[in-house]
C-alpha cells in the first residue's frame, strides 16, 4: 500500500464531507418544499417560513445543549483530579499538541474500551473515556485514542456530526409528515399533479434511508480523518493501531448507548451484524491498515 | 476599448491587494502562533519549577545521604525562576530536567519512598508535565515550520522582506535529553 501523508488524508476527507453534507441539506429542502406543495399549495410561503423557524430552533437547541444531553445519556462523570490524573495529563498534553484549550474530562463506568468527544467548538468541548479503556490500554495506546478524540474537536467534527445527526433526525420527521400530508391531500380530493405525488411518495420512502446511509458515510470518513490527525499529534501510528486491535478483541459492542449518538464514539458501541451500509464506523481492520501505511 | 484596459487594471489591483492582505495576515497569524506556543512551554516550565519544593520536602526524609542531588535540584529551580529570555529559560529548563531525572533515578534505591502515595502522585505530575513540555515543543516546532515555510517561499518571501521578518529558530533537543539517565554512585 502506498504511503499517504496525513496532510493529504485530512484535505481529501474535508472535501468529501462537504459534498456529502450538501446532499443531506438538499434532501431536507426537497422534503419541506414537497410537503408545502402537497398540503398547503395556497399557503406554501407561510409553511416554508414556519418550517424554517421550527428547524432553526431545533438546530439551535441541539447545537448549544447537545453536549450536556449526550454526557447525561452516557452517565459520564467528571474525572477525579487525583484518581484519573494520568488521563487528565494525557488529555491536557495532547490538547497542547493540537493547540486547542484543554477540554473537560469525563469517565464512563464500562468494561468496554471506548471514548467520545462532544461540544460545539474547541472552547466548549468535553472528552469522555470508559474505565475499560483506562484499565486495558497502555500509555501509547491511550494517547492514540485520546489523540483521535482531540482531533475530532480540533477538526470541528463534534459540531459537524451534531449538526448531521440533527439533520438526519429532521429528514425522518419530515418524511413522516410528507406521508401524512399525502393522505390528507388525497382525502381532500383536490386532483394534484400526479407527478408531484409520485415524487413526494418516493421522497418520503427513500429520504430517511438515503440520509442514514449518507450519515454513516460521513461518519466513516471522519473516523479515518481523526485517525490520521491523531498520528499528527502523537507521531506514533502504532499506539492507536494497537489500541484499535485491543478494541476489536475485547469489545463486544454491548454498551447501553442510544443509536443516535453512536457515531460520536471511537468504536461503535452497539455493534450489530447489520449490513455494512449503516455502520457509522469503518471496520477496525481497515483503520489499522490505514494507520500502518502512514 | 479604453474602458476594458481600465477594468483589467482595476481587477489586477484588487487581486494584488487581496493577495497582500492574505499573506500579511498569514505571516502575522503564524508568528503569533509561535509566541503562543512558547507561552505554553513557559507555563509548563513554571509548573515544573513549582513542584520542586514539594518534591524536595517529600524526598528529604528518605534520602539522607543524597544531599548533593537535592541541592542540585533546588539550585536548578532557582536558576529556572530567575531565567530571563527564551534561550536562557530553555537552558535552565534543561538543567532542571536533568536534576529531576537524577532524583528519580536515585529514588529507585529507596523502596519506602517509591511506595509513598505522595511521591507517586508527584512522579505522575512531573511525568505529565514532561510530556506536556514535549507536546508544547512539538506544537512550537510545527508552528515555526509553517511560519518559516511561508516567509521563505514566493510570494511570502517578498512580504516578509518588507515587514522585516526573519526565520525563527526551532526548539531543538540535545543528545543528552534523548539518552536515558545514568547515575553513578
Amino acid at each position: 500500500m502506498e504511503k499517504i501523508s496525513f496532510f493529504d488524508q485530512i484535505a481529501r476527507n474535508k472535501r468529501n464531507s462537504i459534498l456529502l453534507s450538501v446532499l443531506i441539506v438538499s434532501l431536507v429542502v426537497a422534503l419541506v418544499y414537497t410537503i408545502g406543495r402537497l398540503l398547503l399549495s395556497e399557503f406554501v410561503i407561510f409553511f416554508l417560513i414556519f418550517a424554517a423557524i421550527f428547524m432553526s430552533v431545533h438546530v439551535y437547541t441541539s447545537y448549544n445543549y447537545g453536549d450536556k444531553i449526550v454526557l447525561k445519556a452516557t452517565s459520564a462523570k467528571p474525572a477525579d483530579p487525583i484518581k484519573h490524573i494520568y488521563l487528565i495529563n494525557t488529555v491536557e498534553g495532547l490538547s497542547i499538541a493540537a493547540g486547542i484549550p484543554p477540554p473537560k474530562v469525563y469517565v464512563i463506568e464500562d468494561n468496554e474500551i471506548n471514548a467520545f468527544a462532544c461540544g460545539k467548538d474547541p472552547k466548549h468541548a468535553s472528552i469522555a473515556v470508559t474505565t475499560g479503556a483506562l484499565k486495558n490500554l497502555n500509555r501509547a495506546e491511550l494517547e492514540g485514542v485520546v489523540g483521535h478524540e482531540i482531533s475530532h474537536i480540533k477538526n470541528y467534527d463534534i459540531r459537524f456530526m451534531t449538526l448531521v445527526a440533527v439533520l438526519v433526525g429532521l429528514v425522518a420527521i419530515l418524511s413522516y409528515l410528507l406521508l401524512r400530508s399525502y393522505w390528507i391531500s388525497r382525502r381532500g380530493g383536490k386532483g394534484k399533479a400526479g407527478l408531484l405525488i409520485l415524487v413526494g411518495f418516493l421522497l418520503a420512502i427513500f429520504a430517511p434511508i438515503v440520509s442514514r446511509i449518507v450519515q454513516a458515510m460521513i461518519s466513516r470518513r471522519r473516523e479515518f480523518l481523526a485517525d490520521a490527525s491523531s498520528v499528527q499529534l502523537t507521531r506514533y501510528p502504532d499506539g492507536l493501531a494497537s489500541a484499535l486491535g485491543k478494541i476489536a478483541k475485547i469489545n463486544q459492542g454491548k454498551m447501553r448507548v442510544s443509536e443516535s449518538i453512536s457515531h460520536l464514539f471511537i468504536s461503535d458501541p452497539n455493534r450489530s451484524p447489520l449490513d455494512k451500509l449503516f455502520a457509522t464506523h469503518p471496520p477496525v481492520k481497515e483503520r489499522i491498515k490505514a494507520l500502518r501505511a502512514m | 476599448m479604453s474602458w476594458i484596459i481600465l477594468l483589467i487594471i482595476a481587477i489586477i489591483i484588487v487581486l494584488l491587494v487581496l493577495i497582500s492582505v492574505y499573506y500579511i495576515n498569514r505571516i502575522i497569524v503564524f508568528s503569533n502562533r509561535i509566541d503562543n506556543a512558547w507561552a505554553q512551554i513557559d507555563v509548563q516550565l513554571k509548573k515544573r519549577a513549582d513542584l520542586v519544593p514539594n518534591l524536595v520536602e517529600t524526598v528529604k526524609g528518605y534520602m539522607k545521604h543524597e544531599q548533593k542531588a537535592i541541592e542540585t535540584v533546588t539550585k536548578a529551580r532557582e536558576r529556572m525562576l530567575s531565567a530571563g529570555g527564551v534561550e536562557d529559560k530553555i537552558k535552565a529548563g534543561r538543567e532542571l530536567a536533568a536534576a529531576l531525572k537524577t532524583i528519580f533515578a536515585i529514588a529507585e534505591n529507596y523502596p519506602n519512598l517509591k511506595a509513598s502515595e505522595n511521591f507517586k502522585l508527584l512522579q505522575e505530575q512531573l511525568d505529565g508535565i514532561e510530556s506536556k513540555i514535549a507536546y508544547a515543543r512539538q506544537f512550537y516546532n510545527d508552528s515555526t515550520l509553517s511560519y518559516n515555510n511561508t516567509i521563505s517561499t514566493i510570494p511570502g518571501r517578498w512580504f516578509a522582506g518588507a515587514m522585516h521578518r526573519v526565520k525563527r529558530p526551532y526548539f531543538e533537543i540535545t543528545e543528552e535529553e534523548r539518552a536515558p539517565v545514568r547515575v553513578s554512585f
